[in-house]
């Protein structure tokens, strides 16, 4: 066993002491302070009064915006995580591929996970503007269109954009666990399969596809929280306008807290999102945990 | 490597011919169709204070119409009018109407060529290109006429979008945008050109003197070269090789993977030339070169000047800080999960993975007030401990994933010799655990550095901002500075994009089989 011997009986809790320590006031507290938030009277300054019942959330779900922003949460979540699993996936089947350049291109598809998102936000927020964004520069200079197009006429439009650029800083996370999972898959189960004339379809469906499921629930559970948290790229892009329509969960709730000082209904919106987000953590946690049996 | 190629078989060199004669043929007839269009100007007038339809409307129009009959014998011609109404502050209106004759000429790619113009010249190129392949392909046998024809069919397939891109500029943009003084003897040169394109020199000084405003379009029909290449080069490779498919496949593969690292570079390229341009051809929607006609290093120096090094000595301290912590609590944390046994293992990773589920953003209002409560608000410690803390889980997952796949048998034989359990930790297992350590220290550096949403709610002194804050001063609510906003975000990128990469092999081997498996 890959195990080494202990002294005392507590001595691994000291160990664990100060990651639990830290864990405990920086994201178990924040988490019961909200709790408590919510169920209290805020005033606008505020101020914490009394127990106020479950009016924060009814304050929270009769907001006008609460509907459009709700819909638009699970259009923005389904959507990035879908698409860009689906072409995470492409693209790592592709650089699994032997070819020349492979490390450059790994290298290059790296690039949008580590930049910050709200760079990558400004930056396709310039690219996409009608009067001088760099779109229409460059396809003006191809030859592609004639005159300028307007990127961003509607509201759905631009929603559709900022999950666009969901989906592009998504895509790289999806590649390398998918990569990962593509790497670790034994030559012979392809040979044998070529052997039993199997085509490209039919080894996708029964070998590759069964074998980089883990990798592939891993990066998609993980993702489901990441893009439910996503804040700067509709921040950026166009903080919600107009008149909320464009808004997730995420950015209503810091719109309220921070701006509107209804930090009752944000707090309410909190606890709300932290209940969605439990039941995905739960979800993770017990596909994570099948792995950890032998601990 | 294949030293001789397999000769082809007759079928496949048969639809190779084929296909090459029907790339020759499309060839042919797109350079014969009067696909290029050039739009003049020929005559212009503007007059202020017209009304549509008021008598000064009337006297100007009829002069226009008559100037524009003059015209009607050459191509097509056209009378555009634009008005342009303003209204003062004080509720009275004026307008102004601009009149333009235009004219719209059509013409095939051999006048271009014949014309002397400069696309005329890639045109030629390219038509050059394609006749050599198909001669190689259709008469040598050898392998060198192979290369030959396969190098050149690719020519063209290159050429096209080449051509696309030079023809616009050189015709629309030269003449329509800039013209600058610097650039005169070209402009006039340009214009004496395509007048004798357009009218054979017939209408000579007259026309030349009017040509104020010429743009030149060619049109999209042109990209039919570009599957009139693709044709070509397959009809080639089949005529040399008998194995097709497999060449398709791999330049499909090359294809796929080029436009790919296209468009990730896309806005690194956008960010790269913005931060280069000057404040006037960043807002300029009329600007339209792809690279800044001036590159205006000193946007780094205005940076400077407005706090940005302070901002990434803030990110530089804050990551830093971010970092020692999370690595301080991490690693023994890490450590006892990797090799000591003891009740409550199990609820314990479940509480990491569950504060892993926890963006801060969620909890924002929650953070706010504990933040304040502990006087840590606007501070950069405070950010350092919240960082530090949600990145946690990931630095236990990866450490754990690392210790573990290290034997414990040094370790053991170290507590044997004496060694305590935390000499053997120090001693031992973190010199063997380096690059695992070192992914785990990157990444939450990463993480820490390209952290937005606390440190806009938390920071409120604009001295002791993050980057990632920082840049967003340079956009406030109706002007945007994107020169300054990209120079400042280039600076920020570019260290972290680096060690990024350099942990990159690392990290993906840590987070699925050290995070999943165990």
């Amino acid at each position: 066993m890959n195990t080494i011997l202990i002294r005392h009986k507590w001595e691994p809790y000291l160990w664990l002491l100060p990651s639990l320590l830290l864990m405990t006031v920086f994201v178990v507290f924040p988490i019961l302070i909200v709790f408590r938030m919510s169920f209290s009277e805020i005033s606008r300054s505020g101020v914490m009064g009394g127990f106020a019942g479950f009016k924060n959330f009814i304050d929270a779900v009769n907001d006008k915006a609460f509907g459009t922003v709700m819909k638009n949460t699970a259009v923005w979540v389904v959507s990035v995580v879908g698409l860009s699993t689906l072409f995470g996936f492409i693209v790592a089947m592709v650089l699994n591929a032997d070819f020349h350049g492979r490390k450059i291109a790994r290298s290059i598809v790296v690039f949008p996970w580590a930049t910050s998102l709200v760079i990558q936000a400004s930056v396709w927020n310039y690219i996409i503007k009608y009067e001088y964004g760099n779109l229409n520069n460059v396809l003006l200079n191809l030859g592609i269109l004639k005159n300028a197009v307007n990127w961003r006429t509607t509201y759905q439009i631009e929603f559709a954009w900022e999950c666009g650029v969901g989906i592009f800083v998504t895509i790289p996370f999806v590649t390398f666990c998918v990569l990962a999972g593509l790497q670790s898959i034994d030559a012979a189960y392809y040979e044998a399969a070529t052997v039993d004339g199997a085509g490209f379809w039919k080894k996708l469906r029964h070998v590759t596809l069964p074998l980089v499921r883990p990798s592939l629930t891993v990066s998609t559970v993980l993702n489901i929280i990441y893009v439910f948290n996503s804040f700067p790229i509709v921040y950026t892009i166009t903080k919600g306008a107009p008149a909320n329509k464009t808004d997730t969960l995420i950015t209503l709730l810091y719109m309220r807290a921070f701006y509107d000082q209804k930090k009752g209904a944000a707090t309410a919106m909190s606890v709300i999102g932290f209940v969605i987000l439990c039941i995905a953590a739960g979800l993770y946690m017990v596909i994570s945990m099948r792995g950890e049996e032998e601990l | 490597m294949k030293k001789q190629i397999p000769e082809a078989a007759p079928k496949n060199r048969k639809t190779g011919l084929i296909l090459v004669l029907t790339a020759l043929a499309l060839t042919i007839m797109l350079f014969s169709m009067p696909i290029f269009r050039t739009d003049t100007v020929l005559f212009s007038k503007k007059s202020a204070n017209t009304f549509v339809g008021d008598e000064k409307y009337q006297s100007v129009r009829a002069e226009v119409e008559q100037a524009a009959a003059q015209y009607a014998g050459f191509n097509k011609t056209e009378v555009r009018e634009d008005v342009t109404l303003r209204t003062k502050s004080d509720g009275s209106q004026s307008s102004m109407v601009t009149f333009s004759v235009t004219s719209q000429g059509w013409n095939n790619a051999w006048q271009i060529i014949t014309s002397g113009l400069p696309s005329g010249s890639i045109l030629a190129i390219l038509l050059v290109c394609v006749l050599i392949s198909f001669l190689a392909g259709f008469l040598g046998r050898s392998r060198i006429s192979g290369g030959v024809a396969v190098a050149f069919a690719l020519c063209t397939l290159l050429l096209v979008p080449a051509f696309a891109m030079l023809n616009t500029r050189i015709f629309s943009r030269s003449i329509g945008t800039v013209l600058s003084g610097a650039r005169e003897a070209d402009i006039s040169a340009l214009l004496a050109s395509a007048d004798r394109l357009l009218y054979g020199e017939k209408a000579g000084e007259d026309v030349a003197k009017l040509l104020g405003g010429m743009t030149y379009n060619y049109t999209f029909a042109l990209w039919g070269l570009l599957p009139a290449g693709m044709l070509l080069l397959c009809g080639v490779l089949l005529m040399q090789n008998a194995r097709l498919g497999s060449t398709l496949a791999r330049g499909a593969l090359y294809c796929f993977v080029i436009a790919l690292c296209i468009v990730i570079l896309y806005p690194y390229y956008v960010m790269f030339i913005t931060g280069l341009r000057s404040i006037a051809e960043t807002n300029d929607m009329y600007f339209l070169h792809m690279l800044p006609v001036k590159w205006v290093w000193s946007n780094f120096y205005d940076i400077v000047q407005r706090g940005v090094l302070r901002y990434l000595g803030n990110s530089l301290l804050l990551s830093s800080g971010a970092t020692l912590i999370g690595l301080v609590c991490g690693i023994p944390a890490a450590y006892a999960m990797a090799r000591m046994r003891f009740r409550g293992k199990k609820a314990f990773l479940g509480f990491v993975i569950m504060s892993q589920m926890f963006s801060p953003v969620v909890l924002l209002v929650g953070i706010a007030r504990l933040m304040s409560a502990l006087k840590l608000n606007d501070t950069v410690a405070g950010l350092m401990l919240i960082n530090a803390a949600f990145n946690q889980a990931f630095a236990i997952w990866l450490l754990r994933g690392t210790f573990v796949s290290i034997s414990s048998e040094m370790e053991q034989a170290a507590c044997i010799d004496g060694c305590n359990v935390f000499g053997a930790l120090t001693r031992v297992l973190l010199p063997m655990a380096a690059p695992g350590i070192v992914t785990t220290l990157i990444f939450v550096f990463i993480n820490a550095w390209n952290e937005y949403t606390i440190s806009t709610v938390l920071i409120s002194t604009s001295s002791r901002r993050p980057i990632t804050v920082g840049i967003t001063q340079f956009s406030s609510f109706n002007m945007i500075e994107w020169q300054y906003l990209f120079a400042s975000a280039l600076l920020a990128t570019i260290p972290v994009v680096i060690l990024f990469l350099c942990i990159e092999k690392h990290l993906v081997t840590g987070l699925t089989s050290g995070g999943v498996k165990g």
